[in-house]
């Protein structure tokens, strides 16, 4: 009588990866089921073996990796972020780094939930600790190649004096950065048996769209101001546009002198 | 802490198989009633289009997201109940025997992926609000405005089309027909579309206005009806000089 309800929820099994002929499956290599125990190895992983990466997240103890990987993207983007304050120095020594770390968080944040049902839709099997974990792959192996570009920026930031070229080249660096983590967040979703890729691409324009647009939402990054976030909303077009502006009329004034 | 965590789990993973059309499962399920199915679909659709509602009513006041995030679900929830026996009746006159309960189910399904979807969405939206410049007569004219409207009916445009294609798919695979699954689809699909832009018409405004006040209800919710109105604006068009 106090059962009300005799039929038990019916949860799907996982289903098992397709096996596709000649292809080989994450975790065949013995070595990519060498667990990753710590950030040096996570590090190494993501640049030598991504594959490692992506079967260590299929894994039931994903959460420390993913922890690891987030600590990495973090302490990275700081790192980043202080070479990116050299150029004002100042406030912008402590302000740039907090702005870069917190942005590129909080941008993976709201994309999140749109990724996992883009995940979903396209039938891939992901779970959603995987798709955390993919997501935090991105980020690590984005923030790790700004540091590789590091020093290029702080020599540039040194000898020049234009926010609108600082800004182009950090945009540069950045684009191509994210050009491989996106790289990485793709072979993982190739790996769990997504049927269409379309929703993934769509995604991605999303992503970038919300990464641009808290660059322009944090502003300044780069230059100066009275107030940590800007006191007028801007839209990131408008917001470079007006860049361009200002750097056309030094550019004219200047000359003129 | 650790049963809540395998429940959650298990929502989760119920959800995921809806979005991602996994037909046989889905057609068991709406083939056996389960209570608690039935109230994670309601709560789905609660809080995914809640928080898209809240999102879309944000720009305009506070007061305004939190009068969205009720209306955008009822919208969705009173349809679904209104059309309930219209559908229910149809589908057999259209070749597709099965069950009230079952007819209900699967519509109740579609919406839960399209409200997911929304929901999913809420945070961009929220950070595009974020973004935009207080709303005021100017912004309102402006390019602003209409990114914001476009935005908005794009993703709910993309929800409501995963949720029927979803639909389809389930009904194809209860009636063993595309033709018959097609055909009962359409007829659900004109039945909604009727009574939900009433509800819509009805329960405006969602982005709201900055030259009138935040209310829950307009003055004149009651006065006249979409299809009047559309008719009205359509007359002007063809007889103004």
């Amino acid at each position: 009588m106090n059962e009300q309800n005799p039929v038990p929820p019916q949860i799907p099994p996982r289903i098992p990866p397709v096996a596709t002929p000649g292809v080989l499956q994450l975790g065949d290599d013995p070595a990519e089921r060498i667990p990753i125990s710590n950030v040096v190895a996570a590090i190494d992983s993501i640049l030598r073996h991504p594959r490692r990466v992506m079967f260590q997240l299929r894994q039931p103890d994903a959460g420390k990796l993913i922890a690891m990987m987030l600590l990495v993207s973090v302490i990275c983007s700081l790192i980043y972020g202080v070479v990116v304050g050299t150029f004002s120095g100042g406030d912008q020594l402590w302000a740039a780094p907090a702005k870069i770390a917190l942005g590129l968080m909080i941008s993976a944040l709201i994309c999140l939930p749109s990724l996992y049902i883009f995940t979903c839709l396209s039938g891939s099997q992901a779970r959603l600790v995987e798709v955390c974990g993919l997501l935090a792959g991105l980020l690590m192996l984005m923030t790790i190649l700004l540091i590789g570009f590091a020093p290029v920026a702080w020599i540039f930031s040194q000898s020049t004096e234009s926010l609108a070229w600082m800004g182009t080249l950090h945009l540069i660096f950045w684009f191509i950065a994210t050009i491989f983590g996106l790289r990485f967040l793709e072979a993982g979703f190739s790996h769990s048996n997504a049927r269409s890729h379309a929703g993934f691409h769509t995604w991605v324009v999303i992503f970038l769209l919300v990464a641009v647009q808290m660059t322009t939402a944090l502003r300044p990054i780069i230059g100066t101001a009275d107030t940590f976030l800007p006191k007028e909303k801007q839209f990131f077009v408008s917001h470079w546009g007006d860049c361009l502006k200002a750097t056309e009329k030094d550019l004219k004034s200047k000359l003129r002198e | 802490m650790h049963a809540q965590s395998a429940k959650l789990k298990t929502h989760l993973a119920e959800i995921a198989t809806l979005l991602r059309g996994e037909t046989e499962t889905i057609s068991a399920w709406s083939e056996c009633w389960n209570a608690r199915r039935f109230a994670l679909h309601i709560a789905v659709i609660i809080f995914g289009a809640g928080l898209f509602g809240a999102t879309m009513g944000w720009w305009r006041d506070p007061r305004q997201a939190l009068y969205v995030a009720i209306k955008f679900p009822l919208i969705i929830l009173l349809t679904t109940a209104g059309n309930a026996l219209l559908n229910a009746m149809l589908a057999p006159l259209l070749g597709l025997n099965i069950p009230f309960r079952q007819s209900f189910s699967a519509i109740l399904m579609s919406f839960t992926v399209a409200a997911a979807i929304l929901g999913a969405f809420s945070p961009v939206m929220a950070f595009m609000i974020w973004n935009a410049p207080p709303m005021s007569s100017q912004a309102v004219s402006g390019a602003t405005y209409s990114f914001i409207k476009l935005a908005n009916v794009a993703v709910i445009a993309f929800a409501g089309t995963t949720g029927n294609v979803r639909l389809f798919q389930t009904l194809a695979r209860l009636g063993g027909s595309k033709a018959v699954a097609f055909r009962v689809l359409v007829a659900r699909l004109a039945g909604n579309l009727f009574l939900g832009s009433q509800l819509s018409w009805i329960l405006r405004p969602f982005i709201g206005s900055p030259n009138l006040p935040v209310e829950f209800f307009r003055a004149t919710a009651l006065h006249g009806n979409f299809y009047e109105n559309v008719f009205h604006s359509l007359m002007q068009i063809l007889t103004s000089d």
